[in-house]
């Protein structure tokens, strides 16, 4: 790469080594570099760990159709809560971010690829590894791991021969992790276009950044909690053993401190995706560029001090049970500052609403009604009551599905034309909408009542009061699954359509919209002058 | 800027981040070890 600025993006004027396309077959994926490629196999990946997770839950929305036992042992009951959780969180909304990141953050800034693109590598081909271990433990004997995705101790020291393949497999997503975060960090701090400072970035890069420097600060926290759980099993120690003279809530703590941030590393890109996507398709500016900024990196630092409200039940001191219900409260103002401008950007705007637009609205809407459950459940006095009941159940699908899944389905069909160069059907990507709207309200509104009523979490049966809410969740569980299908079919004619321009929808700005669709392998081997990084700002 | 000085830049910023992650990891287990 040279720092020599030539007019223009210059995304075909490579330098001479560079002046050739991927190579062929099966290398071009193995030995990858390209930040396009492994954003690719990135969401590629997330794809087929949303449909396995996906699968998981069908198995447990069938078993909770009706009351009574019908289709799998209460012990595998227990194995698909744990694994659908590992599964959607570390394997399927993560790495979707990473891919939209990997694809994305060097197009925006201006920069050829990823700062450490061997590692970037790396980062990748550790996760099928992963998961191809996390999914081997359904095979072994004892089963796979069945005690929440929250692997508390003593309960997790009961699994079986899976146990060590779990604490594996963590360690390895972990490192994946760290290693794109590291990757994210350096990229946009060394590798921007001359002239774009940090407050000129697009909103997208400002989340990423944010959230690359919590997974610095959490990622290892957890591979530490699962390292002791680890020695506590194999190595003779006692961190969290009573009978050792260990304590098993401190586990808690230590897992919460990583796990709170971490549903923060899972919304703090989405609401990237939609400040990029609605100002475009409202023809207006971001409102409060710098105030999105502020409020994210203030919900960043809050989040680390507020990991208690998910352990109000263990018994804590008052005054912690205030701090800490008082500082999960304190996170609605960032939110609402953040809410409040997606609105105002909205406001008197020129809108329109195709797919990535709808999906976007969707998002604030229906994350909006995940943020307040949360501020219900982060009132210490009720928070007592709905612990462990499907009002949490609810609420965090709520953060979590019309959240930052469908945060991700914006981002896909908002940047597909520029991945593929054609555009997609809109009429399959409205109508994989509206199935999903519809149906992710049937499934997860139902469950507040059920919480409210007070069913447990985590249990295969249940009373037969509970009987209706369930079927109706059901149904629509089975309803969001099928209509997800619409999207591999969108994937499947995403090159039937149109051609596509280079800057795709007529409001986008940026650097991205500057390069041809679909994006070259090489981009930006000459940095883009300041001027036209400017002009993309504006 | 030049290409010299990004690479050094590239690899203190990496190197930097690293080792914030390692003093988590290690932070943490010392505090286990230290609460046990």
């Amino acid at each position: 790469m040279t720092t020599t600025t030539v007019d223009g993006h210059a995304a075909d004027h490579h330098d001479a080594h560079e002046d050739h396309g991927p190579p062929k077959g099966l290398k071009r994926w193995l030995f990858s570099t390209n930040h396009k490629d492994i954003g690719t196999m990135y969401l590629v990946f997330s794809l087929i760990m949303f449909f396995i997770g996906g699968a998981m839950a069908m198995v447990i929305r069938s078993e909770l159709a009706v009351p009574g036992l019908q289709f799998v042992h209460p012990e595998f009951f227990n194995s698909m809560t744990t694994m659908h959780a590992l599964i959607m969180v570390f394997g399927a909304v993560m790495p979707a971010f990473v891919g939209l990141a990997n694809w994305m953050i060097p197009l925006m800034i201006g920069a050829p690829d990823m700062a450490l693109p061997r590692m970037n590598n790396w980062s990748f081909w550790i996760l099928p590894v992963a998961f191809g271990i996390l999914l081997s433990t359904l095979l072994m004997p004892g089963g796979a791991p069945a005690s929440g995705w929250t692997m508390y101790p003593p309960l997790v020291l009961q699994t079986g021969d899976a146990f060590p393949f779990l604490i594996f497999s963590v360690h390895l997503m972990g490192i994946s992790s760290i290693m794109g975060a590291i990757n994210v960090i350096v990229t946009i701090i060394n590798m921007r276009a001359p002239d774009m400072t940090l407050l000129k970035m697009p909103m997208f890069v400002w989340m990423w950044l944010i959230t690359a420097y919590l997974l610095i600060a959490v990622m290892p926290v957890l591979a530490g909690a699962v390292t002791m759980l680890l020695t506590d099993q194999f190595f003779g120690t006692s961190f969290f053993l009573a009978a050792g003279g260990g304590d098993p809530v401190m586990f808690q703590h230590i897992f919460w401190f990583f796990g709170h941030p971490e549903v923060y590393i899972m919304i703090l890109p989405a609401f990237g995706v939609v400040s990029e996507i609605i100002p475009t398709f409202s023809r207006k500016k971001l409102f409060g560029h710098d105030s999105m900024v502020y409020a994210g990196s203030s919900i960043a630092f809050l989040s680390f001090i507020v990991w208690a409200h998910h352990m109000f039940t263990v018994g804590m001191p008052l005054t912690g049970q205030m701090f800490f219900m008082f500082a999960t409260m304190l996170i609605a103002v960032p939110t609402g500052v953040k809410v409040f401008n997606w609105v105002a950007t909205m406001w008197r705007g020129a809108m329109t609403f195709e797919t990535p637009m709808l999906f976007s609205l969707a998002f604030v809407f229906l994350f909006t009604i995940g943020g307040f459950s949360g501020l219900m459940l982060a009132i210490a006095p009720a928070d007592i009551q709905y612990h462990d009941t499907y009002f949490v159940v609810a609420h965090f699908h709520y953060v979590l599905v019309p959240g930052s899944i469908f945060a991700i389905m914006a981002g896909a069909y908002y940047w597909l034309p520029k991945w593929t160069g054609y555009y997609y059907s809109e009429k399959l990507g409205k109508t994989h909408f509206w199935l999903s709207t519809i149906f992710v309200n049937v499934t997860f509104f139902p469950q507040h009542f059920l919480g409210l009523a007070g069913m447990p979490r985590r249990i295969p049966d249940y009373s037969t009061q509970f009987a209706d809410f369930n079927l109706v969740s059901s149904i629509g569980a089975f309803g969001f699954g099928l209509s997800q299908l619409i999207f591999v079919l969108v994937l499947l004619t995403a090159k039937k359509g149109a051609k596509a321009d280079d800057r795709v929808w007529e409001g986008a700005h940026g650097l991205e919209w500057t390069v041809p669709s679909p994006a070259p392998w090489h981009t930006f081997t000459t940095p883009p002058k300041a001027r036209i990084a400017n002009e993309a700002f504006e | 800027m030049d290409e010299l000085e990004r690479k050094r830049n590239i690899r203190r910023t990496a190197i930097l981040v690293a080792a914030v992650a390692l003093a988590f990891y290690l932070g943490f287990i010392l505090l286990g070890v230290m609460r046990a």
